[in-house]
């Protein structure tokens, strides 16, 4: 240890009273907002809390509640179904609108610029306007429906089994996020190399499936990440739209650690948690390795 | 064989177009349509969703209305602090930390970096409760600075990984010219380095920025009064007080929405590449 302090020169060694100091409103944030919370998380997880009394250790109790307990089993289960839905229709229809993008069709920049508007406005608003927009007096859509069948009268957001996926339509198609990724991915591809398979006699769509889809790969893969960690993070659009209902039919992690919270349930809470914690790193790992994104493009 | 072609190219190009028809419809129709039914009668809502409105009058009453009756400048206002605050302090911190971390040697430089990126992988939600213990603990509930503190918090990760990018693309020549001439640590920072980061601090500043602006969750477990409101929980309680008065929900969704679209149609290029930059995690 110590052959490595001296390994740094002089000059090296004169800066670092400042260095630390840069470093420390960081380090500040660090410990009070993310080490001392986890800390907390993982360790009050294993009791029953209310945060006025201290913690009583339970042991497993809390994390055997979540699989025990109907809402939370219907929580995982809404949180399997979402998850797949957003690494399928969620991602593949994002990746779509980058390959029509990277043709340059007319129109494309003002498509790219407009996608991003429901990712600039508050996900709060635009759980609301869907409410609207599925709302059975008002909406548009059952307006549409009911041009052509004017007795047509469903309460999307309200009815089992349509809350699911009204729920689901208020995210599904606003992938904007792939497209740009992808996108970006798309323009690093050398030229030569479509030029080549031309020459060759590959299709469009040969060229499509041959080269920029398997060279898009890493970009596709920290797309599914960011579909699934953001579907376990989901809160608004469930939160403002059917709280949940009908019965547990949009049940999420999220709500019943808000709930629990409120009822002042702070070991259920923190159980929750940590749940959420590893859902996530085991998603960023077992997709890291399917799509072999540590190894090279080409 | 060459028929084939010719029609295959023209399903493709109708494919290709019908992509982009529906892309656009489905971004831009939900805001148009909450901005035309702010300024129609709610019998005019109730009669379908398609039609005009037939008159500027309803709502203008309808805007006048909520900034007479609803603290809405309250709102907008605890909106616009909080966001700016909390951008600008955590830009500020994220910058020196980011700036040390790609321009100097020293011990524990690794596991801080290190330390600093794995908090990427907590979702933002996961520790709700021991942010509320910590808020509470300090006397900040239901206060606009205690949803500050948290805010700065939130992008630490994304941040530092785009500054310290940004800081390791100015070449490192500049601090030695610098340093001869005399300069010290603290004016190498700030009047070298920090104007040539302009892009890199732009990018990360919008994406917290638009974060702050939009956030929802902490923002309605960590306020409860109306003082300490923001526009996105506002929202909420618009959406119980107006629950069939459409034409003042829809007023007030606009007026939501608007500052976040104005700050897009103005920093495009900037908040594309911040919305880029935040997918580059993982």
């Amino acid at each position: 240890m110590k052959s490595k302090v001296f390994s740094y020169t002089k000059l090296e060694r004169k800066n670092w009273k400042w260095i630390y100091l840069f470093l420390l409103p960081t380090i500040c944030i660090f410990v009070l907002f993310y080490m001392q919370p986890i800390i907390t998380m993982i360790y009050t997880s294993f009791a029953k809390w209310d945060g006025f009394n201290a913690p009583q250790f339970i042991g497993f109790k809390n994390y055997m509640r979540i699989f025990t307990n109907s809402a939370a089993a219907e929580s995982v289960k809404n949180l399997l179904w979402w998850s797949l839905i957003a690494m399928t229709i969620h991602v593949a229809f994002g990746v779509l609108v980058a390959f029509v993008l990277y043709h340059k069709p007319r129109g494309w920049k003002f498509t790219r610029a407009v996608f991003m508007i429901p990712n600039v406005i508050s996900g709060a608003a635009w759980a609301l306007i869907y409410r609207f927009i599925f709302n059975d007096q008002i909406g548009v859509l059952n307006d549409i429906i009911r041009r052509i069948n004017p007795d047509f009268h469903v309460q999307w957001f309200f009815e089992s089994p349509y809350a699911f996926w009204a729920v689901s339509l208020t995210w599904l198609f606003y992938g904007v996020i792939f497209t740009l990724l992808v996108l970006n991915d798309l323009y690093a591809i050398p030229a030569e190399l479509e030029e080549a398979a031309k020459l060759d006699g590959a299709t469009g769509w040969q060229i499509t499936k041959r080269i920029h889809l398997p060279l898009c790969r890493i970009a596709i893969g920290t797309c599914v990440i960011c579909a699934v960690t953001s579907r376990i993070a989901m809160y608004e659009a469930i939160a403002l739209t059917t709280g949940g209902g009908p019965g547990d039919d949009t049940m999420s992690l999220s709500l019943l650690l808000v709930n629990a919270i409120n009822d002042y349930n702070y070991g259920f809470a923190n159980s929750i948690g940590v749940i959420m914690f590893l859902l996530g790193v085991i998603v960023l790992f077992v997709i890291n390795k399917l799509f072999r994104m540590n190894e090279s493009y080409y | 064989m060459k028929i084939k072609n010719v029609i295959k190219r023209i399903l493709t190009k109708t494919f290709m177009y019908l992509v982009l028809i529906f892309t656009i419809i489905i971004s831009v129709f939900p805001i148009i349509w909450i901005v035309l039914s702010s300024f129609k009668t709610n019998s005019e809502i109730l009669s379908g969703a398609f039609t005009l409105p037939s008159t500027l009058e309803t709502g203008i009453n309808a805007f006048k209305y909520l900034f007479e009756e609803y603290n809405f400048l309250l709102y907008a206002s605890n909106s616009l602090i909080i966001s700016t605050v909390s951008s600008l302090v955590a830009l500020l911190f994220f910058a020196m930390a980011g700036y040390v971390l790609s321009k100097y040697n020293f011990p524990g430089k690794n596991l801080i970096f290190i330390l600093f990126t794995i908090t990427m992988l907590v979702p933002g939600h996961s520790k709700a409760q021991p942010i509320f213990a910590l808020v509470r603990n300090i006397g900040m509930y239901d206060n606009i600075w205690g949803l500050t503190i948290v805010y700065v918090s939130n992008g630490l990760a994304m941040s530092i990984f785009i500054l310290k990018g940004t800081f390791m693309s100015i070449p490192k020549e500049l601090n030695e010219a610098a340093m001869l001439d005399g300069a010290g640590f603290f004016k190498t920072f700030f009047s070298i380095n920090f104007p040539l980061a302009k892009s890199g601090l732009a990018t990360a500043g919008i994406l917290m920025f638009l974060w702050n602006w939009n956030e929802y969750f902490y923002a309605s477990l960590l306020t409860v009064s109306e003082k300490t409101r923001t526009l996105p929980v506002a929202l909420q309680f618009f959406n119980q007080s107006f629950s069939y008065d459409y034409t003042k929900m829809f007023a007030a969704l606009t007026l939501v929405v608007l500052p976040g679209l104005i700050l897009y149609v103005f920093a495009q290029e900037q908040v594309q590449q911040s919305v880029a930059a935040s997918g580059i995690k993982g």
